[in-house]
C-alpha cells in the first residue's frame, strides 16, 4: 500500500498532537510533524491571521515544498480573507487535498463555502479517531468526506 | 406516505417489504397513476423505478416532480453509469440506489432522504463537489468583472444603479435621491453607455452579480 503524507494545521497545540497520534497509528499514513514549529515550519498559528505580513504565502510555499496529500485545517483559518488560503492553496498546490476541522460552532453555509474553495472533506475535532483515519484514505482515493445531510444541502446550492 | 411506482409486481412486493412501517404505503403500476397518486395523496416520497414504462428518463421525472415538487424522488434502477446518473440528480431526485436492494437496506435510504440528506455514491459525490467549486469560481469572475465596471461610474451612477439593482423606478430614485427623473434618466443613459448595456432589466442582473457584463467571460451554467 502506498503512504499517505498527512499534515495538521491546527491551531490548538494538544489537539494537534492529539490528531498527530491519533493518525501515526494508521497504516499506510505517514505524518508531517511539527510543520508549524517556528523557524523549522510553517507558522499557521498566531501569526496566521496577518496576511498582509506574507504569513500566509509562507504558509502556501511551505505545503508546496512539503508536498502533504492530505492538510487538516481549522475551519476558523480557512474563512480568514474570504477563503483566502484555500484559494491559495486550491492554486499552488492542487496535489494537496484540504480537509475542514471544525468545532460545534461550525456554521453549514461556512463549511460549504469553504468546500466550494476547494476542501475536499471535513470533520469535527471531537470525531472519533477512526474516523480519520477513514477520511483519510477516502479523500486520497479522490473521494470527498462529508454528511449526507451535507451533500442534500451542496445539492440544493448547485441546482439553484 | 410513500408511493411505490413499478411495472414489475416483484419489485413492489420487495420494495413495501423494506419500507413496512415507515408511512403509509400506496403503489402505481403505470405512469398515468403515479401522476394521479402524486397529485391525490402528496406522498413525501416517491420510490420510482427508472424503467417504468413511458417514463421518458430524466424528462419525464421532471414533469413527475413538477406535479408536487415537495415529494422526494428516489430512483431505482439498474446499474447505471455515473453520467446517467449524475443527469438524473441533476433534476433534483435525492437519491439512487439499485431496484434489486435489499429490503432492508432500501428502509436505510428512505430514512436516510426522509430526513433531508442524500442517497449518492461517494463517486458522484466528488462530482458534486466539483460543481460547487466550478459554479463559485464562475461566480467569483463575474462578481470581479461586474466590480470593475461598477468601478467606472461616478459615485451618483453607482448610487443610481445599485437601486435599479433592487427594482426601484425611475421615480422613485428622483424621491429617494432628491432629484428629477429627468436627471435620474441622464444618469442612466450614462450608465448604460458605460456598462454597454441597453435596458435597465440586464443592468440590474449585472448588479446583483446575476449576469456577466458584456465583453466579460460568459459562463454557462
Amino acid at each position: 500500500m502506498e503512504t499517505v503524507t498527512v499534515a495538521i494545521a491546527d491551531m490548538d497545540p494538544g489537539r494537534r498532537t492529539r490528531l498527530e497520534q491519533s493518525l501515526q497509528g494508521g497504516e499506510g499514513i505517514t505524518v508531517l510533524t511539527d510543520i508549524m514549529a517556528p523557524g523549522g515550519g510553517a507558522r499557521i498559528d498566531g501569526d496566521f491571521q496577518d496576511y498582509e505580513n506574507g504569513s500566509m504565502e509562507e504558509v502556501v510555499a511551505k505545503i508546496a515544498q512539503l508536498k502533504p496529500r492530505i492538510l487538516f485545517i481549522n475551519l476558523d483559518q480557512s474563512i480568514i480573507g474570504d477563503f483566502a488560503l484555500l484559494d491559495a492553496l486550491h492554486r499552488e498546490c492542487p496535489e494537496t487535498l484540504v480537509v475542514l476541522l471544525t468545532d460545534r460552532s461550525a456554521q453549514d453555509e461556512q463549511i460549504i463555502q469553504a468546500l466550494a474553495y476547494g476542501a475536499r472533506g471535513c470533520l469535527s475535532h471531537e470525531a472519533d479517531p477512526c474516523y480519520f483515519l477513514k477520511a483519510v484514505h477516502v479523500i486520497d482515493r479522490g473521494e470527498i468526506w462529508v454528511t449526507r445531510k451535507m451533500l442534500s444541502k451542496i445539492m440544493d446550492k448547485v441546482l439553484h | 406516505m410513500i408511493l411505490l411506482a413499478s411495472s414489475s409486481q416483484d419489485n413492489l412486493s420487495r420494495w413495501e417489504q423494506g419500507i413496512r412501517g415507515l408511512a403509509p404505503i400506496f403503489c402505481s403500476t403505470n405512469l398515468d397513476s403515479v401522476r394521479g397518486e402524486l397529485v391525490r395523496i402528496k406522498p413525501i416520497i416517491l420510490l420510482l423505478d427508472l424503467d417504468l414504462p413511458k417514463l421518458d428518463g430524466p424528462n419525464g421525472i421532471l414533469g413527475l416532480m413538477k406535479l408536487n415538487p415537495e415529494t422526494r424522488v428516489i430512483i431505482l434502477s439498474g446499474t447505471l453509469s455515473d453520467e446517467i446518473e449524475w443527469s438524473l440528480f441533476r433534476t433534483g431526485v435525492r437519491g439512487c440506489c439499485r431496484g434489486d436492494i435489499e429490503p432492508e437496506q432500501l428502509q436505510n435510504v428512505v430514512q436516510a432522504v426522509q430526513q433531508g440528506e442524500l442517497w449518492i455514491r461517494r463517486t458522484l459525490s466528488w462530482h458534486l463537489l466539483n460543481e460547487l467549486v466550478m459554479i463559485t469560481q464562475e461566480k467569483n469572475k463575474i462578481k470581479q468583472a461586474v466590480g470593475e465596471l461598477l468601478a467606472n461610474l461616478t459615485r451618483r451612477e453607482y448610487e443610481i444603479a445599485t437601486l435599479v439593482g433592487n427594482g426601484e423606478s425611475n421615480k422613485q430614485i428622483a424621491r429617494r435621491l432628491d432629484i428629477t427623473e429627468r436627471t435620474v434618466k441622464a444618469h442612466l443613459t450614462e450608465v448604460f453607455r458605460k456598462l454597454d448595456v441597453a435596458d435597465r432589466l440586464k443592468l440590474a442582473l449585472i448588479v446583483k452579480g446575476s449576469m456577466p457584463p458584456h465583453g466579460s467571460t460568459s459562463v454557462g451554467h
